[in-house]
């Protein structure tokens, strides 16, 4: 039994950082219809500026939320205004041109952090890294657990935001039927430039929520990209609720896999789940919730 | 001139080993060779049928492995390996296809991500016969280069002149059609499915006997080396892009540039800086040098966002758009 | 336009003249493959300032019978297609007449083949998989000992001095990882020991725990990792979370030594034990001022892959200074004689088992005692007596 309960913990506590992995992820896809292969390595630039941030300044990784975001905002912004948007222009034979160029992307940005740091594993010890608490004989990481309700909050945010103010309608219109959303007076370049601006802040706090108990260096952004579209696809291109039960199910499965199956096919696991995901629910959980 | 080219390319080629005598020049050879034939492989089902892949190192390992299990666990030549390696490839493709194909663009990119990537993960965790990241080992049979680079020039002057006649036949038409507008070409009656399947299976079945000449020419695999998303998959469509998608000898041109380039950077500009190093002795130059060694992926990266956005069709596929920019303006004027 | 063209291509062809022409003659040329770039790159990087740090002192000293070593050190990024590039270059455009380095096993095993056809000896000091010294190749000589000895001393001192019953081993599926994991628990079949979980998992997951708690419901008296830094830091560290409390914990070789692995785990290294090669404690002459002098020099730490470079270029000057003429033919006849002490150990090569040309080398255990890493096994080089078994976590 206590197993069982330490497996579910672990995977729900994984799930709820996944989830805000993939929010950001699903928006992206939603709006501009593109995979964006350079999602993790996104992630690993906010984690950079987190780990300066604390390195030479002091800063505390939750602390540093408040501007490695707005930082990845900007990239992001910049990156969909400069790279992928002009690619709407060009004409081309394989429409997948944009994936491609996310590619691309994911690899410069790789390679300038590992010219500027170096491939050395950097880590940020904070004191609350190996804090941990226990429930019954359950033990909970510290940090895990606030990792995972900042992305309960953030998922909030987000809902309310695509629900209730303008920019989020004209978001999800833009998602639904860009032609349409051109026609009612969108615009929807404007658009998907703030959509990949909010996706990139989004990951970036995964990332600084993420460094305290993990570590880094350049190729980490690689694995976390593959997990992001598997979120995605588990939720339904576009869905913020999809995103979190993706996210969950993502750490369940990994948590239950390495613990019943065994550790070495946890990264199999989730790529399986996601062929047959694509296979037999092809809408994702977005078909079941609507939302 | 433009149209014997190839042909005395091809020339060139076949008496290169009487030329270039030198061990190195021949290695490099045969590695733009195998490229040229791994980036012919993608073109076909990403370039030709509009199926962009991301899986090129799954039949690549699997050719590989074809061929190192011959030897490892039945004990016979490798090379038995190497005859079947395409079939055993297809064997995978046809499944895999059949399973996959209902689904469209990206989403079958990331279908054969996963492939590979779960591929890998088998060949890791199976260790009893793969032997798992220990990999395999076998003895080269030739200590000359000249048998590998002639086997490999042959393949890969048939997979080039393969899907040439092939895009000349009704074959290749229905491929195209299928990367336009899969719909329409649905609606004309073409069995879509179908001609994706066969795109596919030529493509599994060259890219596999490519990655058995891996192995029986470099003589050690592990799970890392031969189904590498990196090295293999994403080369394999930079190959493509940069010579030119859906064009036959982008990716004879794309395979020469991006080895060319890796050693170029692998060598600090062939030697360059470090003569620079050696006359000046400047403290500036060495750093600069090991600078230059460091960036060769990022050079690919720039690389490919700037292929991308100026060249989308690459090299040979916007020739027209490159010579336009370095011939004077009247000479377009006279073909006006 | 044409005229450009041919003006460039002039001054490349000039260049290429010149770069030839500018290698001075007295000197001795070694060619080393390294992975400096990808993700190998940060031990690639170790090796090759070991090897610079190595050769500036036998120059510095004279050289080799008044000749000036020149390194030719080759990037391989850690790929066998690469680092066979590399070594065709090496010897055919620089002619160098010996070789060292290989890092990986994958580039180790491709770059050998071929120093082996073209007859130029090759020292590999870290490339450590079982069989690149099983050939019989005469060309190929290693320094470091194969995979599957490194967890020796584990076994001596397990069964000299534990009452071990039930082993659990968990290791990251590499190479090292793989061959290690097997290796060790043939051998714990081979004393007596109960085996009860043995798992892999692909290095860099987020959370052991999954696997953590499964260790901890089985029970075990031993738990034995083979891990990088990084992995061992997680291991450790929610070993700890998870209040695990086996007799020992044993790290085999790999992360478990390293200073970056006491930053990151903090005081959840405490009475870790780990199997090494190398540690700049261990009794070797040259060991500690060649730890010191990398870290004056580099400002940075170095651990026993960089003793394995340092010691390698020492070897290689050994076996020219005694060689009858420069040639690759005579270096490898003096190589084969060598029996010399470095900094790594004692080095002489020799034949046994299914090895050939292959220095033998003992391993020490090693454990974290009061935030320092003490040798303890074998006795007669300890540097602290170990303590076992290791007090429970809630009783630190």
């Amino acid at each position: 039994m206590e197993v069982f309960l330490q497996t579910l913990v672990a995977g729900i506590l994984k799930g709820g950082l996944y989830g805000l992995i993939g929010i950001g992820m699903t928006l992206i896809m939603g709006v501009m219809g593109i995979i964006n292969l350079a999602h993790g390595q996104l992630m690993m630039i906010a984690m950079y500026i987190t780990y300066s941030l604390f390195q030479f300044l002091g800063i505390d990784p939750y602390v540093s939320l408040l501007i490695s975001m707005p930082a990845l905002f900007l990239l992001g912004m910049a990156i969909q205004k400069y790279t992928l948007n002009p690619l709407l222009e060009v004409e081309s034979i394989l429409p997948e041109n944009q994936v491609l160029m996310t590619v691309g992307i994911g690899m410069v940005l790789t390679e300038i952090i590992r010219f500027a740091f170096g491939s050395d594993y950097k880590s940020v010890q904070t004191s609350y890294s190996t804090s941990t608490f226990f429930i019954g004989e359950i033990s909970f990481s510290l940090a895990l657990t606030v990792a995972f309700f900042i992305a309960v909050v953030f998922t909030i945010l987000m809902f309310w935001f695509l629900l209730k103010t303008d920019m989020g309608r004209c978001i999800r219109a833009t998602a639904q039927d860009k032609d349409a959303a051109l026609l009612m007076g969108v615009n929807s370049k404007r658009i998907t430039i703030i959509t990949f601006g909010l996706g990139s802040a989004l990951v970036a706090a995964a990332g600084s929520l993420l460094i305290p108990i993990y570590y880094l260096f350049p190729d980490i952004g690689g694995p976390f990209t593959r997990k992001a579209f598997v979120i995605t696809i588990l939720g339904g291109l576009g869905s913020t609720v999809g995103a979190i039960l993706g996210g969950l199910t993502l750490g369940l499965a990994e948590s239950f896999g390495a613990t019943y199956i065994g550790m070495a096919f946890d990264d199999m696991i989730g790529l399986i789940i996601f062929i047959l995901v694509l296979l037999f629910i092809p809408g994702g959980f977005k078909r079941l919730t609507k939302i | 001139m433009k149209k014997y080219l190839p042909l005395i390319l091809l020339i060139l080629l076949i008496i290169f080993p009487l030329i270039g005598r030198d061990d190195y020049h021949r290695h490099l050879m045969i590695l733009v060779l195998m490229w040229v034939v791994i980036g012919t492989g993608w073109n076909i089902i990403a370039g030709c049928t509009g199926q962009v892949s991301f899986g090129a190192s799954a039949f690549f390992g699997v050719g590989a492995y074809t061929a190192g299990l011959f030897s490892f666990k039945l004990g016979l030549s490798p090379w038995w390996g190497l005859a079947v390696s395409g079939l055993v490839c297809m064997a995978l493709a046809f499944p895999f296809g059949w399973i996959s194909f209902r689904l469209r663009g990206p989403y079958f990119a990331l279908v054969t991500l996963a492939l590979g990537e779960i591929l890998r993960h088998i060949a890791t965790v199976w260790e009893s016969l793969t032997g798992g990241m220990v990999g395999i080992l076998i003895v080269q049979t030739y200590v000359s280069k000249v048998p590998y680079y002639y086997m490999v020039l042959a393949l890969a002057i048939l997979s080039v002149v393969g899907v040439k006649v092939i895009m000349g036949t009704k074959w290749g038409y229905y491929f195209l059609s299928i990367r336009e507008d899969q719909d329409a070409a649905e609606s004309l009656g073409i069995n879509t499915q179908f001609y994706k399947m066969l795109s596919l299976n030529i493509s599994a079945f060259i890219t596999g006997m490519v990655g058995a000449l891996y192995m029986v020419y470099m003589g050690f695999i592990d799970p890392k080396v031969v189904f590498s998303l990196h090295d293999i998959s994403i080369m394999a469509i930079l190959v493509g892009i940069v010579g030119g998608v859906g064009t036959i000898y982008g990716p004879v041109v794309g395979a020469f540039i991006m080895v060319g380039l890796q050693e170029f950077f692998r060598t600090g500009f062939f030697g360059l800086f470090k003569w620079l190093g050696a006359v000046t002795d400047a403290q500036a130059v060495k750093v600069a040098a090991k600078y230059v060694s460091e960036a060769h992926v990022l050079g690919f990266g720039i690389l490919v966002v700037l292929v991308i956005l100026y060249l989308p069709n690459g090299i040979v596929g916007d020739w027209g758009k490159i010579i336009g920019a370095f011939i004077p303006r009247r000479k377009k004027e006279v073909q006006r | 336009m044409r005229k450009r063209a041919l003006l460039m291509s002039l001054i490349f062809c000039l260049m290429g003249i010149l770069a030839g022409g500018a290698l001075a003659q007295d000197k001795v040329k070694v060619g080393v493959i390294l992975p400096l770039t990808g993700e190998l790159a940060k031990f690639g990087e170790i090796e090759r300032k070991s090897f610079i740090l190595g050769v500036d002192e036998i120059n510095a000293a004279g050289g080799v019978n008044g000749k000036k070593i020149e390194l030719i050190i080759e990037d391989t990024g850690g790929k066998p297609d690469v680092g066979r590039s590399a070594v065709e270059k090496l010897i055919s455009q620089d002619k160098v007449i010996v070789i060292g380095g290989g890092y990986s096993s994958s580039e180790t095993w491709a770059a050998v083949a071929v120093s082996q056809q073209h007859k130029i000896p090759f020292l590999v000091n870290t490339g450590s998989a079982d069989n690149i010294t099983e050939q019989k190749w005469e060309y190929i000589f290693r320094l470091s000992p194969p995979v599957s000895e490194y967890p020796q001393a584990v076994q001596s001192f397990l069964t000299k001095v534990g009452d071990v019953k039930n082993v659990a081993i968990i290791y990251e599926n590499t190479l090292f990882g793989q061959s290690g994991a097997k290796d060790f628990a043939a051998q714990c079949d081979k004393a007596g020991f109960k085996v009860i979980l043995k798992e892999g998992y692909e290095s860099g997951a987020v959370d052991f725990k999954p696997l953590l708690i499964k260790v901890k419901s089985a029970k075990p008296d031993l738990i034995y990792m083979i891990s990088y830094i990084m992995d061992a830091s997680l291991l450790m560290r929610q070993s700890k979370e998870l209040n695990i409390n086996p007799k020992l914990f044993i790290g085999g070789a790999a992360g478990f030594t390293l200073p970056e692995f006491k930053k990151n785990a903090g005081d959840a290294t405490e009475y870790v034990y780990s199997a090494t090669l190398w540690t700049p404690s261990i009794p070797y002459p040259g060991a500690k001022a060649y730890f010191d002098k990398f870290q004056a020099k580099y400002n940075s730490t170095t651990e026993y892959h960089g003793a394995e470079a340092y010691a390698c270029i020492y070897v290689i000057a050994d076996a020219l200074k005694r060689a009858k003429s420069l040639t690759p033919g005579d270096v490898r006849e003096a190589m084969a004689q060598t029996d010399m002490m470095t900094a790594f150990g004692p080095v002489k090569f020799i034949s046994y088992g299914k090895m050939t040309q292959q220095n033998k080398l003992p391993t020490f255990l090693v454990q974290w005692q009061k935030g320092k890493l003490e040798t303890v096994w074998p006795e007669n080089v300890s540097t602290a007596k170990y303590i076992y078994p290791v007090p429970p976590w809630s009783k630190r």
